[in-house]
């Protein structure tokens, strides 16, 4: 049996093993949120302008039952059939997400800024048959449609719900100030069509849920895991019901039923948001905000003086920029209880100054797509520990293995591998992955972190993203919170990069402010804490890093960078000789 | 000779109805309410607080709305258009003291976002001015004016008129301040009509008013021309050099000249046509407020692109979705 030193501490009040609900797949557990909540309201999507739409927990119910019908009846999909759907947040998403599980079908989401081949890779590789997409995104269509298993295409205006007058302004701004509705040259059907159709075709088969339960498959969500190869984690039912109950059984009683407002910045496409956002605050009766883009920073401004706001979760970079934003620092929300940090690293210097100007707590967790995604997290109303990732949660088992096999001891760096109701079934058709990512029945972080004698857990670094210096283990986190600790750095990427002499040496991507540091500084101000293997031998100043869709730094990408720039200026070297 | 010249075009020039029509009165004046009352949805308490704790934006921006733009103005008014006979350089220059004087412009937000300057500066700096404008506008007329003005043939400047037409053009500022708290659909929709508006205002006079008054504008001396371009140009290089030279950063130095430089054209047209209705000079007032009108959309183009090309570094990126 393994330690789990954390129980400990718990908050008071909060069981040690998940407590079992009466939900018997999704659906299950969202018509108990209509039951209670019925005429409040559940979404309210706003744009940065302040133009906004919502809908209560009746309708979204009703909404998605009507497209669960428009699928199964009029597309006649079957039970386990996939539906990808590509959007950003807006009011659709719940009733799209909603209605699929409702369905018994299988929800794929995906990044609506993929390319063409991304599209159709993730489409193929699903054997989606229905897909619904964002009207903006649907140019790169006739590519994918044709070369995937997409039968029918239903496409989604942003403003879908608004009062009729401001979805007609935001849809001529659209067309005629932004030029961001291209010409859609595939067969489609209009989400008001298959709504209304759906509507008609309403109550025709008793249940679409015959024999789905808790281990039939909800979604794929797809990640590059850590070969990088994108493939689809099947997350069942059971595995977003219990993770759901897993993150509000560990917050208690911070969430109060019905009353929180909840800002949904991250897209809903990705895990985190998924579970935590639109099922778990919107199980507990919350008003999700949800905003179609949180770049630049200023469109959420509208949503902060709007609504007011209780709940956020975030990135450390969305943190980060709101905390480079003058109105955010000036007027930080009033009503704020808690934040919550996943996806990525919160650097320390983020979450002190998070506390100092919102005066609210702001916890990090921890999790995967692969594990729904939450593991662990600090618990709000226990002990906070900055830095850390915190302590798992209910019916969680969490350790630290070493290269060797064998556990890590406490404070001693290992890969974390993890146990517990969360844990996806496995990659979509593919049994090697899933083999590989397994140890013994533990499900593969490929994270390295250390567990203290609480049983709190600090990551140390991605296993892939660490740096070799003459045969030294560097981890670029260390590199990066030391650098961002420096007045004038805004953000920052460290990663490894080929060296003659060492290996890989060390380089860190700066996008800095004015004033700006030089390379000499930065270099400088590392030497004074960091072992000198670790400091970097040189500092690129870049506008922008690369990012994922909600924000976190790619460090493959900076590698890949510093690879071609490095040849390319081998190359140039070579033509001024010759 | 020339003087002859100018006298006959007083006079063809005093029937206000050529210049503008009971009609375009209204429908100006009409516009002037929609663009102001956008300018007060877009607003809240909070930026007024922001701008209180960072007092330099205000404190630079009054100076040079309040201070640069009116001797700006007087100083071109006394060397250019009084080289020209009194009985055209009166009214012509209480047009172009006016429009010195006025506020900053709603179209300087939508400049200095395309110019990639700082959008909360120019929106807190147009707020700032035109609030103070109440006071501040018939203050610094009637101080220039006074210089200005001093022989008994010449107009009066009727400073309560203006006044209250300040104060009724600022109601519309409230009323959206107030209405943006209870729709934010409703604020959302005036906020992006009056911004709309205001660059249809500059439509609307080329459309409607240039063509009609042809004779007028290819008889105006040149004087009048560089007057009207002047104002705007030298404004935004004037206000732009100093907020370098003071060292401050250059998104906040290309705002503060965009600013400075560009007026509240409709604002001064507006007060124009509501203060001097039934005046025989109404015309001639109308002169520089609605050239500089037209002129300044140029001039601010031109700039942006300078601008735009001068930047650095930082992006201030156009967002993805509206």
């Amino acid at each position: 049996m393994t330690q789990r030193p954390w129980l400990a501490h718990y908050p008071s009040g909060v069981e040690h093993e998940l407590v079992a609900t009466p939900f018997r797949h999704m659906p299950d557990l969202l018509s108990k949120a209509t039951t209670d909540y019925g005429d409040q309201i559940a979404f309210t999507q706003c744009m940065p302008n302040g133009m906004n739409g919502s809908l209560t927990y009746n309708q979204v119910d009703e909404l998605s039952d009507a497209f669960a019908a428009y699928l199964r009846e009029e597309l006649t999909l079957e039970a386990g059939d996939r539906v990808a759907v590509q959007m950003p947040n807006c009011l659709a998403f719940p009733i799209v997400a909603f209605g699929i599980f409702k369905a018994g079908l299988v929800l794929v989401n995906t990044n609506p800024l993929y390319t063409a081949s991304e599209m159709t890779h993730q489409f193929s590789d699903s054997g989606a048959k229905a897909l619904v997409i964002i009207d903006m995104f649907a140019d790169r269509l006739p590519e994918v449609v044709s070369a995937t298993g997409i039968q029918t295409v239903v496409t989604v205006r942003i403003a879908e719900f608004f009062p009729p007058v401001v979805a007609g302004v935001i849809r001529l701004v659209q067309k005629y100030w932004n030029r961001s509705l291209p010409k859609i040259e595939v067969e489609h059907t209009s989400f008001q069509t298959a709504l209304s159709r759906g509507r008609e075709l309403m109550g025709r088969s008793s249940s679409y849920l015959d024999g789905v339960d808790l281990e039939s498959i909800a979604a794929l969500q797809y990640t590059g895991g850590t070969t990088g190869v994108s493939k689809g984690a099947m997350l069942t039912h059971g595995n977003l019901v219990s993770n759901t109950m897993q993150v509000l059984q560990m917050l208690g009683e911070s969430i109060r039923p019905g009353k929180e407002i909840v800002l949904t910045a991250l897209p809903l496409y990705h895990i985190f948001a998924f579970t935590v956002n639109l099922i778990g605050f919107y199980h507990m009766g919350a008003r999700n905000i949800l905003v179609p883009s949180p770049r630049p920073p200023s469109n959420l401004k509208r949503a902060f003086e709007n609504y007011k706001i209780t709940w956020t979760t975030g990135v450390n970079t969305l943190f980060n920029a709101l905390l480079n934003e003058r109105w955010f620092v000036e007027h930080p929300p009033k009503h704020l209880i808690g934040s919550a940090a996943g996806g990525m690293a919160l650097h320390e210097s983020v979450a002190e100054r998070w506390r100092e100007v919102t005066g609210t707590p702001i916890v990090e967790g921890y999790g995967l797509t692969e594990t729904s995604p939450v593991l662990t997290f600090n618990p709000f109303g226990g002990e906070v520990k900055d830095g850390t990732i915190g302590i798992p949660v209910p019916s969680t088992d969490v350790r630290c293995v070493k290269d060797d096999g064998t556990d890590a001891g406490v404070g001693e760096p290992g890969e974390i591998v993890a146990r517990g109701p969360q844990i996806m079934k496995g990659y979509w058709q593919r049994d090697d992955e899933t083999a590989n990512a397994m140890l013994d029945g533990w499900f593969r972080t490929g994270d390295i972190a250390e567990m203290d004698a609480d049983g709190y857990f600090t990551i140390v670094d991605r296993k892939k993203d660490m740096v070799l210096v003459s045969g030294f283990n560097v981890f670029p986190n260390e590199v990066e919170e030391r650098i961002a600790s420096m007045p004038g750095v805004n953000e920052v990427g460290v990663v490894g990069i080929p060296d003659d002499k060492t290996g890989e040496a060390v380089r860190a991507y700066v996008v800095a402010n004015d004033p700006r540091p030089t390379e000499a500084e930065i270099i400088a101000h590392c030497r004074e804490s960091l072992a000198a293997y670790k400091v970097p031998k040189s500092v690129r100043f870049v506008d922008e890093l690369p990012k994922s869709p909600i924000g976190k730094i790619l460090r493959r990408e900076l590698r890949a960078e510093a690879v071609t720039s490095e040849t390319a200026s081998i190359e140039t070297q070579g033509r001024e000789l010759s | 000779m020339i003087a002859a010249s100018f006298l006959s075009l007083s006079t063809t020039v005093v029937n206000e109805q050529d210049v503008v029509t009971p009609f375009e009165q209204a429908l100006l004046v009409g516009l002037v309410f929609v663009i102001m009352f956008g300018l007060g949805a877009g607003l809240t308490p909070r930026d007024f607080k922001s701008a209180l704790r960072r007092p330099y934006g205000l404190i630079i921006g009054f100076v040079t709305q309040f201070g640069i733009m009116p001797l700006l103005a007087y100083v071109l008014v006394i060397t250019l258009l009084f080289q020209l006979p009194r009985e055209y350089a009166g009214p012509v220059a209480l047009g172009a003291l006016l429009m010195g004087c006025v506020p900053a412009g709603t179209t300087s937000n939508i400049f200095t976002y395309f110019s990639k300057g700082n959008l909360a500066l120019s929106v807190i700096m147009t707020t700032n001015s035109t609030l103070w404008a109440i006071l501040m506008t018939p203050l610094v007329l009637a101080f220039y004016g006074g210089f200005v003005f001093t022989e008994e043939t010449d107009l009066q400047i009727p400073i309560v008129n203006i006044v209250v037409t300040l104060a009724t053009l600022l109601i519309p500022v409230v009323a959206g301040m107030i209405l943006r708290r209870y729709s934010a659909n409703v604020g959302a929709f005036m906020e992006l009509l009056g911004g709309f508006f205001g660059l249809f205002f500059i439509v609307f006079l080329m459309a409607t008013w240039v063509p009609r008054n042809w004779a007028l504008l290819t008889s105006t001396p040149w004087q009048t021309y560089t007057v009207a371009i002047g104002l705007g140009l030298v404004g935004i290089f004037v206000a732009y050099f100093i907020a370098r030279a003071i060292r401050l950063h250059p998104a906040n130095a290309r705002t503060i000249g965009l600013e400075t430089g560009i007026q509240n054209g409709p604002l001064a047209i507006a007060i124009v046509i509501l203060t001097f209705s039934g005046t025989p000079e109404i015309g001639l007032i109308l002169i520089v407020p609605a050239l500089y009108s037209l002129f300044i959309v140029i001039i601010a183009t031109f700039v942006t692109f300078w601008f735009r090309r001068a930047n650095t570094a930082e992006e201030q990126k156009i967002p993805s979705l509206l």
